[in-house]
């Protein structure tokens, strides 16, 4: 479906000429996504990675134009769905009455302020954009998981929030400030301090009285679902060491200068139940850039940029329970007293550092460690894999639900749809000095095999569901209306309260909550009491 | 409905002896020190526990009266926000609702039940080496978690990597009756369920897409009543050194917190002026006085602490790197005589406070206090200088890992003194509009500032917060009156 | 590219845009790093590296066909391959090779080249070269005072660009291998190298170039054939290898007179003091990557796990040519190199390659502006580069930016270091343009 050639020119008018297209061509490349098979296969669909295709997408270029948008979807019942960089499937449109907004336009670093530490950043801006311009203060940013190349305001405002260096800048979730949300009728909101009539600033996110963060998002973001967020305030931390970043040679064997002030542990504790006390005494210490538990493979793709390199590191893949820990300090001193923290945990819990005598990585590792590039490192197996979990809570249930999740991942190894690590593939990070942790498992699969589709499609869904059966905690990708049917229930009803949030901001059904939650009746269940 | 057959029903839940309509206890629920005109409620009742909470607010839905939660029990209260503004209120007293539910150190944190006040907490907490981010010596009779709720600002700005910190997880009645839990609390499964698998209920966000929490928290009990929380906690330092900086420059301290704070330096990080220190310090009003002429006008007190074997290496390095900064700030703390000394400044950052210390050198005390950015603060300490004629005391603590500021200032005057007490009342909302005109944040709008500060703020706010109310509490049974809820 | 690679690969586009920018680890600005001309002329997704990946499988799938819209986007592109470099840092697709394929399907299908590119295939097929202008005209370049030698075993090939539009670089080339000694011959016969039909996805039409030039290069008795342009370089080098054998070494002018300049054979010894930046052609840098010869197998380590053993080359630009010009720019007395962000295998392209110099004119004009204004950041008051097309279409840009930087071949430097006279030189430019 089109859209007819009057509402074209209203849109276009808008935008601009150039700035908007229907055609076929340009709308079914915003159909594509990573991992859309799997939804579609949940849905009974063929699992192809294409979601409907949208009626057009349309480029705006600032907040005022956004809302215009908004504001025609409204007259003509036509669902929005907003993306940035717009990396996987909560950025594809639920039905093909759905226009894209892609913000590719709005690409300013509104503000860097240094002396309250924080930034206001649109929506295009990436991390690594970010990163190198705050450097220059000697402040660092909160980078998602995902990478460098997506975009902060995404992460902060609408799509989930952890990283590699979340021990030391937390969760996107909770580094936002002021916020300008442009809501599903129209209607401009900014939060907080940035809503004040005289003298609007972006130091506060909250208020006047109940934090509005509250409805923006939770653990995870509305994914568009809410209205369309067009500038964000973010906090910004110290940047770890000396902000000089050295490269020199070729991709993709770049040699890093490695920054004096900065060193990398790995260390194998053997099994989860040390792991969940070494992580600990690590992260009070309040010392780590970065602290992660990854399995063994996990550790050997960090270290590689291809799969034979990877292979070559089998000796660190065997570790039982590898604790990745990152150090880096700014002064001679701090790092001194750092590396003494960290040969004190190492002596009282019998923990041998490999790296330096077993392994030594390229010093590339730790340029990619700076700049938050390591998640990516996990399409090196097979070219696709996607994290199930997502559990959010103390180490232990982490580990508790790492442990859970073996055997159910195993039966799909067996199936061979999902590729073998031995069950364990685990990604594990602390967040705010260990105050509390989340897991995910990363499962790759084959996006050219339809039966490796199909298979791990399948093996998210049971994953999904034991968060359920075993008290886990609800998994990251508990979203859309399906999902929160499922949860929902077993979860104080908080689905009937999230569908009434949708109706009260969103009665019109506008925004597009295929990946959040659409208006209408839910299963209301019994939650069990104490 | 009557009002005998409100408490005949109240009776029913909580039994005669937690249900009073004695007059001389609705006094004391009738009033507090703000300038808030109150009613008094009709009853006040003590619940024991949740379950008779949820049928208090079902109660309330049902026989149409109005909730005003409070947990600090006898007070005294200050804002405006826990005394009926309107007619057929009933006081639900949490403050017998007092288990400490758990302590878990390993996980640092701790589940409360709202009675449960810091002078309780603070000595249980230090027994397991564990302490809380708290605000600048709490009242000892202060429920904890209501200051949580509340959002009063803490001292140590490090630790607070959110806004709503430290507050995680709740269990909360909402408006309609329904009791919820927040967070990881969520679930699946019961709390013992959920304990099973090992999660500690410290993940404050969700359940899934949305953080009601949030919308609980700074809601002055009008979103939701709250029945138990779970709090972050820090690991109690064994060693702690304070060091206090002295200046007539309030720019130049502020330039050094910037620093301190930017590198994560130290923990406790606060600036007062001589008047609200010596408050602090001394009980009577003469040592006050005198304290306060012997401080520079400007005192930036920070704490260093170190746990375990290397406490004291700790120490060494943060010492040296905050030299460097003293040197390249050219400041020389060394040069200024020491006047206090460092185990009443930790009593003070550490300790609940036996009596209010705001009270202590004039008897009455009214508090302005909103949220401004790094630069503006000179301004703001400005504008409250020239209007006020009284002793004023002034509270700067940097929070949210340093990217906003609370900017308190006590105007201390003697409450049995009808000229001066006439004249602060006349003044308070006029300075406090100039504030807010100014630019100043009041992000905690109790009482009379609640309506300018909305007017002061974008109807799309407003606007959301009422359709958000109207979810969670559509017959507004909950505290009637306060924020913008009341027309 | 085989059949089932391509038809594999068009599958496992991630979406993740890392193709729009340069390799993560190497943004140094926010402003330079972006990678992609036609991310940041278009703006739509569809438009990058990965955007065009999708259409390719939208396209297998039969989900869109033929059409002028799918020609326009998937033909407004400079194939500079600077997506491939990006995606490559960790992957293993092959984003150019895909769009290469993807055209020339397209072509089968007969939903493409341009217009304007058809035109000048056909001048080509006429005339030996896309400019329409007299194969008889190739060799008028040549200044009578240079010294060929028709048994010499260097060959100089000039290009279609040198001979009928840059005719500076051709001349300047010449002139330098004279001063050093070298009396080079020229091809009698030379025809277009075949790169903007390659790039242009007419694949049978390419072949036929290529064929005829290589037939008469291995005719005559030479060791190396040096060139100029950067393109024919790169077509030579890497597209030919793919197709056919040759027994001769290629150079470009700037791997030779490094060379010459290393053994003392070139000595430059008047002094240039300006300030230069030097922009990376695409064809001597990060796509002049020789394909590498894998006899290896691709062995299914586990169920879904494949490993190539033994372990297969990834080319992401490593091997092309980037320390040549730098070593001569930095042996010129004087002269002060100053680096732009995005330089050697991230180095952000022109606009002019793959066609869309001739068919989408703006685009290359508006990318030129953006390479201008990246060299204007540096504080230089030159730039400079290697390759014709690089040169046309940055001076284009320089003229309508209204630009106070000037533009240099490098050919150009190496003649003032030599204390050669330019002026004859620059007027042949002026000239021809």
């Amino acid at each position: 479906m089109v859209l007819e050639k009057e509402i074209f020119k209203e849109f276009e008018n808008v935008v601009g000429v150039g700035n908007i297209d229907d055609g076929e061509v340009i709308t079914d490349a915003y159909a594509y996504n990573w991992c859309m098979e799997f939804f579609n296969y949940m849905d009974g669909k063929e699992p192809l990675p294409y979601s409907p295709r949208p009626k057009a997408v349309i480029l705006p270029s600032s907040t005022e134009e956004v809302q215009k948008i908004v504001k025609l979807c409204n007259n003509y019942g036509i669902q929005v769905k907003a993306q940035s960089t717009g990396l996987g499937p909560w950025n594809c449109v639920s039905t093909d009455n759905s226009i894209v907004v892609d913000l590719r336009r709005m690409n300013k670093i509104v503000k860097i302020d240094e002396k309250n530490l924080y930034c206001v950043v649109e929506p295009y801006v990436s991390g690594a954009q970010l990163q190198v311009e705050i450097m220059k203060y000697g402040l660092n940013c909160h980078m998602p998981g995902a990478g460098p190349q997506v975009s902060p305001l995404a992460s902060a405002t609408s799509m989930n929030g952890p990283g590699f260096t979340s021990p030391s800048t937390g969760h996107s979730s909770r580094n936002v400030l002021g916020v300008e949300w442009v809501l599903p009728d129209g209607e401009i909101m900014r939060l907080g301090s940035w809503g004040m009539k005289n003298n609007p600033d972006w130091f506060v996110g909250d208020g006047p009285g109940p934090s509005l963060r509250g409805i923006m998002r939770g653990w995870a973001g509305a994914k568009s679902g809410i209205g369309i967020f067009t500038r964000v305030a973010v906090k910004l931390f110290p940047y770890p060491c000396s902000t000089d970043f050295e490269l020199s040679g070729h991709s993709p064997d770049y040699d890093f200068k490695i920054p004096d002030f900065m060193r990398l542990y790995v260390m194998d504790c053997k099994n989860f139940k040390r792991l969940d006390e070494i992580m600990l005494q690590v992260e009070k210490e309040e010392i780590s850039f970065m602290c992660s538990y990854l399995s063994g493979l996990a550790v050997m793709a960090i270290f590689a940029n291809n799969f034979e390199q990877m292979m070559e590191l089998m000796a660190v893949g065997s570790m039982k329970a590898p604790l990745v820990v990152i150090i880096a300090a700014r002064t001679k001193r701090e790092f001194e007293y750092k590396q003494k923290v960290m040969d004190y945990l190492l002596e009282k819990n019998k923990l041998e550092n490999i790296i330096g005598t077993k392994y030594t990585p390229y010093p590339v590792f730790f340029a990619e460690a700076l700049r938050s590039n390591l998640g990516l490192h996990g399409f090196i197996a097979t070219g696709g894999f996607q994290s199930t979990l997502g559990q959010c809570d103390t180490a232990k249930v982490c580990l508790n639900t790492a442990a859970s999740n073996v055997p159910v991942k195993k039966i799909f190894i067996k199936k061979e749809s999902v590729a073998n690590d031995f069950g364990e593939g685990i990604w594990m990070t602390s967040y705010e000095s260990g105050h509390y942790f989340h897991v995910e498992s990363p499962t790759m699969f084959d996006q050219s095999n339809k039966h490796s589709v199909e298979g791990t499609a399948q093996y998210f869904e049971r994953s999904n569901e034991m968060g359920l059966v075993k008290h886990l905690g609800a998994p990251f990708f508990a979203e859309g209306d399906r999902m929160h049917d499922m949860f929902g229930p077993h979860m104080h009803n908080y689905h009937l309260w999230l569908r009434k949030i949708k109706e009260a901001f969103d009665p019109n059904n506008i925004a597009d909550g295929g990946f959040y939650i659409t208006a209408g009746k839910g299963k209301k269940g019994v939650s069990k009491g104490e | 409905m009557s009002i005998n057959s409100i408490i005949e029903n109240l009776i029913k839940i909580c039994s005669v002896k937690h249900v009073s309509n004695d007059a001389s206890v609705l006094k004391t629920y009738s009033s507090d020190m703000s300038y808030v005109e109150a009613k008094a409620p009709i009853c006040v009742i003590w619940p024991s526990n949740a379950k008779k909470v949820e049928k208090i607010v079902k109660l309330a839905n049902d026989l149409n009266f109005s909730i005003i939660p409070i947990s600090s029990g006898a007070g005294p209260r200050l804002h405006g926000d826990t005394i009926p503004q309107k007619d057929n209120c009933v006081v639900v007293d949490l403050s017998k609702m007092k288990k400490i539910i758990k302590i878990d150190k390993k996980n640092r944190i701790m589940m409360i039940e709202p009675g449960v006040t810091f002078s309780e907490i603070i000595p249980t907490l230090e027994k397991k080496d564990l302490k809380m981010n708290i605000p600048l010596h709490p009242r000892g009779s202060k429920s904890v978690l209501a200051s949580a709720l509340e959002r009063e600002p803490v001292t140590i700005p490090k630790y607070m990597w959110d806004s709503s910190d430290p507050l995680l997880c709740t269990e909360v009645i909402f408006g309609t009756g329904d009791l919820f839990r927040t967070g990881t609390a969520g679930g699946p499964g019961t709390i013992k369920q959920q304990e099973k698998a090992g999660i500690a209920q410290v993940n404050p966000m969700g359940p899934t897409q949305f953080s009601p929490y949030r919308i609980i928290q700074g809601a002055q009990g009008s979103m939701g009543v709250v029945t138990w929380a779970t709090i972050k906690l820090e690991m109690k330092p064994t060693i702690q050194k304070v060091y206090h900086i002295q200046s007539d420059k309030l720019q130049e301290l502020l330039d050094f917190q910037h620093d301190l704070m930017k590198y994560r330096l130290c923990d406790e990080l606060l600036i007062l002026n001589n008047l609200n220190l010596a408050c602090l310090l001394k009980q009577t009003t003469q040592e006050i006085n005198d304290l306060a002429k012997e401080l520079k006008k400007w005192n930036l007190i920070y704490v260093l602490g170190g746990r375990g074997k290397l406490a004291n290496d700790k120490l060494e390095y943060l010492v040296g790197d905050i030299n460097d900064i003293l040197e390249e700030q050219g400041l020389d703390p060394s040069k200024d005589k020491q006047i206090i000394n460092d185990t009443d400044v930790l009593r003070i950052l550490t300790q609940p406070d036996t009596n209010s210390w705001r009270m202590r050198l004039k008897g009455g005390h009214q508090d302005i206090f909103f949220l401004s950015n790094f630069e503006r603060i000179p301004e703001f300490v400005s504008i409250m200088e020239n209007q006020n004629s009284y002793d004023l005391g002034v509270y700067l603590q940097a929070l949210n890992l340093g990217t906003s500021h609370h900017c308190e200032f006590n105007i201390y005057y003697d409450p049995n003194n009808v000229e001066e007490s006439k004249h602060v009342k006349e003044n308070f909302l006029k300075v406090c509009t100039e504030l807010m005109d100014a630019g100043a944040f009041f992000n905690r709008p109790y009482g009379p500032w609640a309506k300018e500060a909305y007017e002061r703020h974008s109807a799309s706010t407003q606007s959301a917060l009422k359709k958000v109310k109207k979810i969670f509490d559509p017959n507004n049974v909950l505290n009637p009156g306060v924020l913008c809820f009341d027309d | 590219m085989d059949k089932e690679e391509y038809e594999r690969m068009i599958q496992k586009c991630l979406r993740c845009s890392i193709c729009k920018w340069v390799p993560q680890i190497q943004v140094k600005s926010q402003k330079y790093a972006t990678i992609c001309p036609a991310m940041d002329m278009y703006n739509f997704h569809t438009y990058s590296g990965g955007g065009k990946i999708i259409l390719a499988l939208s396209y297998q799938l039969g989900r869109i066909g033929p059409s002028d819209e799918l020609r326009d986007i998937v033909f407004k592109c400079t194939e500079c391959g600077g997506c491939a470099v990006s995606c490559k840092f960790l992957n293993t697709l092959e984003p150019l090779e895909i769009m290469m394929e993807f055209r020339e399907r397209l072509v089968k299908d007969g939903c493409g080249p341009m217009p304007a590119q058809q035109k000048y295939i056909e001048a080509v097929k006429q005339v030996n070269n896309p400019y329409n202008e007299p194969h008889a005209d190739r060799t008028e370049w040549l200044p009578k005072d240079i010294q060929t030698d028709p048994n010499s075993k260097i060959l100089f090939y000039v290009g279609c660009t040198a001979s009928y539009r840059r005719q500076e670089m051709a001349i300047a080339t010449a002139r330098i291998m004279n001063a050093a000694g070298i009396r080079f011959r020229l091809l009698e016969d030379e025809t277009c190298c075949g790169s903007p039909i390659l790039r242009t996805g007419v694949k049978d039409a390419f072949l036929e170039s290529m064929n005829k030039n290589l037939d008469a290069i291995e005719a005559l008795d030479v060791d190396t054939v040096v060139f100029t342009c950067a393109g024919c370089y790169d077509t030579f080098k890497v597209d030919y290898s793919l197709h056919r054998k040759y027994n001769f070494e290629v150079k470009h002018s700037v791997e030779l007179f490094d060379e010459l300049i290393q053994n003392g054979k070139l000595k430059l010894t008047t002094e240039v003091p300006l300030t230069v930046t030097y922009h990376d052609p695409c064809h001597l840098g990060r796509n002049a990557e020789r394909y590498e010869e894998w006899d290896g197998d691709e062995v299914e380590l586990m169920p879904l796990v494949k490993i190539n053993i033994p372990k297969k080359q990834k080319r992401c630009g490593a091997e092309g040519v980037y320390d040549a010009p730098r070593n001569i720019l930095k042996s010129i007395p004087g002269l002060k190199l100053i680096e732009m962000e995005r330089i050697m295998e991230y180095s952000y392209c022109c606009g002019a390659g793959a066609g869309v110099k001739s068919a989408f004119p703006e685009f290359a004009l508006q990318t030129a502006q953006i390479r201008l204004e990246e060299a204007e950041d540096t504080g230089a008051e030159i730039i400079v580069s290697a390759c014709p097309f690089c040169s046309t279409n940055l001076q284009d840009g320089i003229k309508e930016k209204g630009s106070k930087l000037q533009f240099y071949d490098i050919n150009e430097l190496i003649m003032m270091a030599l204390g050669m006279d330019i002026k004859k030189v620059k007027e042949k430019a002026a000239e021809v343009a």
